[in-house]
């Protein structure tokens, strides 16, 4: 049914420069927090990061964390929600750099977080540059209403997947579908192909 | 009318409603009257969804509380929010003739009908008043004698949404009676509450424990949890004590 | 400007039209269990979150995810998986 509201126009899509913004999304100026559940709130003394399911586990506490290569990086960022926002700049790790501890034949990735929620991707999605483990947003310590001490940070695919609270990676040989890829959302979440739901 | 799925497919999904008429309440606030056909009547304290699309097929959708009484068209009432997405539609644009998509009634939690008892205690925060409003709205159709106190918050005497309706409504035996709150500013001689609802403002307001009284609550997430607990430590046990929250973002 | 977490969690009212297809418009008043603790109360009173993409309910007492909704373009996806039973009042 195509049912349109007179008058209603959505959020504006015309200041969006070409090519930058994703069908079906438009831009905003700030930040919306999404969450599905409490902030969790765990001291740094107590936070560690693990790659899991290689021969060997790593594990990082955050002292060590924050003692690897770390980069600062600016992306487009777009959630399915239909919100983009453009330019952002995260200073993190690189996933590249925390898989190099891990030895390991994997295909893909299971990010896993306080609270709960976890998030799958192929590993292909998570190396090359395209990932990151990140603790710094505008300059500034990750906000725990952002996902920090630290998320995941995927920009290539809607935001869903760069999970918030992260605290690890478990390698898999199988994809596993994770909190809102088991319930609807697409398995891998390309943006500019569209992919929000099962079956697009 | 009850809901009889189990789990089935109801035909109950989206419809299009017409707005027959618009209300202005206050400067922000506005109530839509909708029509329906296939509107199945509805119950006080239930609330509707609207889903609004754009022509490039963008919808968004916000859920608001009906502010008509059961019998009559359902009728929502809506605040329009900075930042807002639909509400901004509803208050600024809309006009009567305008098509809208809705979903409901939606609710068997949040609701009251004179022959579910009292005495009552309705509390709302800004635009949370409107579901209680269906309440008061019922009451006095059925001419009930259930014993019902309206606390309303609102930001200032103009905020006050149904504010002359409020005031007939008390007028009378049997009369609902209204406290209200005045936030941020008061009118020139006010001798009522100023300040935001607390512990000290419902012990002086709500029935006390041993009336038995069931509580309606609703408004934004952090008010109702307040009044909620609240009421509670005032005695009231937390099954008599119904909670609606509002969400922030319109 | 962005909307604390606080202002965005809701309670279980706030599944009702999401769930309207499956449970009825009283849906709400539907009685849960929980499969982790094991309170149980009605849907209404879960603690929900929205547009996170999705809805979440989740329970509370212990904070559990037990009803996940996602609506898409031409069907709403449903876990409730972390409910353990579900009783649906008559009328």
């Amino acid at each position: 049914m195509s049912f349109f509201t007179r008058g209603f126009e959505g959020r504006r899509r015309d200041d969006a420069p070409e090519g930058r913004v994703p069908p079906g999304q438009y831009l905003t100026e700030g930040f919306p927090v999404l969450s599905a559940g409490p902030t969790p709130r765990t001291p740094l003394e107590q936070w560690t990061f693990t790659v899991e399911g290689g021969a060997e586990p790593a594990r990082w506490t955050w002292d060590e964390f924050q003692a690897l290569p770390r980069e600062s990086v600016t992306v487009d960022i777009h959630c399915v929600t239909r919100w983009s926002k453009l330019d952002t700049v995260w200073e993190g790790v690189s996933v590249d750099t925390l898989l190099e501890a891990v030895d390991h034949d994997a295909a893909y990735v299971l990010a896993f977080c306080d609270g709960g929620y976890t998030t799958n991707l192929p590993l292909e999605d998570v190396t090359d540059g395209k990932a990151w483990v990140a603790f710094g947003y505008d300059g500034e310590p990750l906000d725990p209403e952002h996902g920090g001490p630290a998320r995941l940070l995927v920009p290539h695919l809607y935001f869903w997947k760069s999970a918030k609270w992260v605290r690890g990676l478990r390698l898999l040989d199988d994809d596993e579908p994770g909190f809102w890829e088991s319930n609807g959302y697409h398995l891998r979440g390309d943006p500019w192909r569209e992919q929000r739901y099962w079956g697009d | 009318m009850a809901g009889t799925a189990v789990l089935g497919r109801l035909t109950t999904g989206w419809q299009v409603a017409e707005a027959v008429d618009v209300v202005e309440e206050t400067p922000r606030v506005r109530t839509v009257v909708l029509s329906a056909p296939g509107w199945p009547g509805h119950r006080a304290g239930q609330h509707l969804d609207v889903r609004l699309t754009a022509p490039d097929g963008y919808q968004a959708q916000r859920s608001y509380s009906i502010a008509s009484p059961p019998g009559e068209p359902p009728a929502i009432t809506v605040e329009w929010l900075e930042d807002g997405e639909v509400s901004p539609y509803l208050v600024g644009e809309l006009r009567a003739g305008d098509r809208i998509e809705i979903r409901g009634p939606i609710g068997g939690w949040f609701v009251w009908e004179p022959a579910l008892g009292g005495p009552l205690i309705l509390v709302g925060g800004g635009s949370g008043v409107v579901p209680l409003m269906a309440m008061a709205r019922l009451r006095a159709a059925e001419r009930s004698d259930v014993p019902a106190r309206l606390l309303l918050s609102s930001r200032s005497w103009e905020d006050v949404i149904y504010r002359d309706e409020l005031a007939a409504l008390a007028d009378g035996p049997d009369g609902l009676e209204v406290v209200h709150t005045l936030t941020r500013s008061q009118p020139e001689g006010w001798s009522g509450y100023a300040r935001r609802v607390d512990e000290s403002l419902l012990r002086e307001v709500a029935w006390p424990a041993e009336a038995r009284a069931q509580a309606f609550v609703c408004g934004p997430t952090a008010f109702v949890e307040t009044v909620a607990s609240g009421l509670v430590a005032l005695g009231y046990p937390p099954e008599r004590v119904k909670t609606e929250r509002f969400g922030a973002t319109g | 400007m962005t909307a604390r977490t606080e202002e965005l969690r809701l309670d279980g009212n706030a599944l009702g039209g999401a769930l309207l297809e499956l449970l009825g418009p009283e849906g709400t008043a539907t009685v849960g269990t929980c499969g982790s603790c094991g309170a149980r109360g009605e849907l209404a009173l879960l603690v929900v979150y929205v547009r996170c993409p999705g809805i979440v309910g989740r329970c509370p007492v212990c904070d559990e995810v037990l009803v996940r909704v996602v609506e898409g373009p031409d069907r709403t996806w449903v876990t409730l998986a972390g409910l353990r039973t579900l009783e649906l009042p008559r009328t």
